[in-house]
């Protein structure tokens, strides 16, 4: 149900983002690093979930926060004349990195395990059926 | 119960969020390949920056060089112009110079006053002179004797007690003059007429001596220039 909404969701706004207008390219940075920021909260949310212990309200502000937060800083960065954009995208492509690795190693020891299973499973039917061919030896 | 509350407002937060980033992702998308297409020649912002504040200073440092350029014709169009007021007033200056050095001829009303000669009395130098003396007491601004016009170097003197001579030390301005002396005076006429024909002035002091004068006034008496030059060859000019 939850990978419906989600899937829905972004062909809505891939929708409605083809007939919206473009922004100016001086803005487009400060959407960029609202973008990653929001990715970063979307991979969060992923590894929480993996965790067991995703918390809606905290992935909500995360990804609104962060968003702002992140345009608010490029912005100020800007005024200063300091990259910090810079900063921002190198913490949040660091975290998502680290997310991303978090998620791949879950699913591939999920993976191992589930090969691990069927293996054992196998080996379990096949010591059954010896069983019963040693039973019916006997 | 509880579980499937929770998750319908998950579904419809997710659902937003993910609205959110495709949207937002899809506008940057867009804006990154229709500004490549619009193709600002694959410079970075910052590059693009630089370049236009350096125009930016070029198009300022042109513009200061306009207006300077503009103010230095402005000036230099004044300054032609106050030279032609002042080779105007130059010009003027040299003419009204030149009327009062007696180089033009000059008309005007004024006096004309005829002396002659009798049998027993000839009229002399002095004569003319105390004449032209009293006429320049009353003003008068040009004076001629048989038109010879009276400038500022202008001599009169006797010859012999036969004839005058008048300008005779100016090149080209000797004459000599003879009876009948018609002397034209350009001037105040009320003065002129005045200066000469008071009781005891020049016309009784004439008459006593038995000579013949007469005077009429004209007002439109036309003294010619004095065709000769005035040079000095002597005295120099004092610059202040």
């Amino acid at each position: 149900m939850v990978y419906i909404a989600i899937i829905v969701g972004c062909l809505l706004g891939a929708l409605v983002g083809f007939n919206s207008p473009i922004v100016s390219y001086t803005y487009s940075n400060y959407l960029a690093i609202a973008i990653i920021a929001a990715l970063d909260s979307v991979f969060g949310g992923i590894v929480a979930t993996i965790k067991k212990n995703f918390d809606l309200p905290i992935f909500l502000t995360g990804f609104f926060g962060n968003a702002i937060l992140s345009i608010l800083l490029a912005i100020l960065g800007e005024k200063l004349n300091v990259d910090i954009y810079l900063a921002a995208i190198i913490v949040f492509v660091g975290r998502m990195f680290t997310n991303l690795a978090i998620i791949r190693r879950y699913y591939l020891e999920k993976w191992s395990n589930m090969l691990e299973n069927r293996r054992k499973k196998k080996e379990a039917a096949t010591e059954g059926v010896e069983e019963l061919k040693e039973e019916k030896k006997d | 119960m509880k579980i499937k509350k929770a998750s319908k407002s998950l579904i419809i937060s997710i659902a937003i969020t993910s609205f959110v980033l495709g949207l937002t992702m899809v506008i940057q998308f867009k804006t990154v390949t229709e500004t490549d297409i619009a193709g600002i020649e694959m410079m970075r912002e910052a590059e693009l920056r630089t370049e236009l504040a350096s125009w930016k200073s070029k198009y300022e440092d042109a513009k200061l060089k306009i207006e300077e350029d503009d103010q230095k014709i402005e000036e230099y169009s004044k300054e032609i112009e106050e030279n032609n007021n002042i080779s105007e007033l130059l010009a003027r200056e040299v003419n009204e110079a030149e009327t009062i050095a007696g180089y033009t001829d000059v008309t005007g009303p004024g006096i004309i006053v005829t002396l002659e000669d009798t049998d027993k009395m000839q009229i002399t130098a002095e004569d003319i002179m105390s004449l032209i003396n009293e006429l320049k007491l009353a003003g008068a601004e040009a004076i001629s004797i048989n038109d010879q016009r009276i400038v500022s170097l202008t001599d009169i003197s006797n010859v012999n007690y036969k004839f005058i001579m008048i300008n005779t030390t100016k090149s080209g301005g000797i004459a000599r003059v003879e009876s009948p002396y018609v002397i034209k005076a350009i001037g105040n006429q009320k003065y002129l007429e005045s200066s000469i024909s008071i009781k005891y002035g020049f016309l009784d002091s004439m008459e006593s001596a038995g000579k013949v004068a007469s005077y009429v006034l004209d007002n439109n008496i036309t003294i010619l220039k004095y065709d000769g030059t005035l040079e000095y060859k002597y005295a120099s000019r004092i610059d202040e």
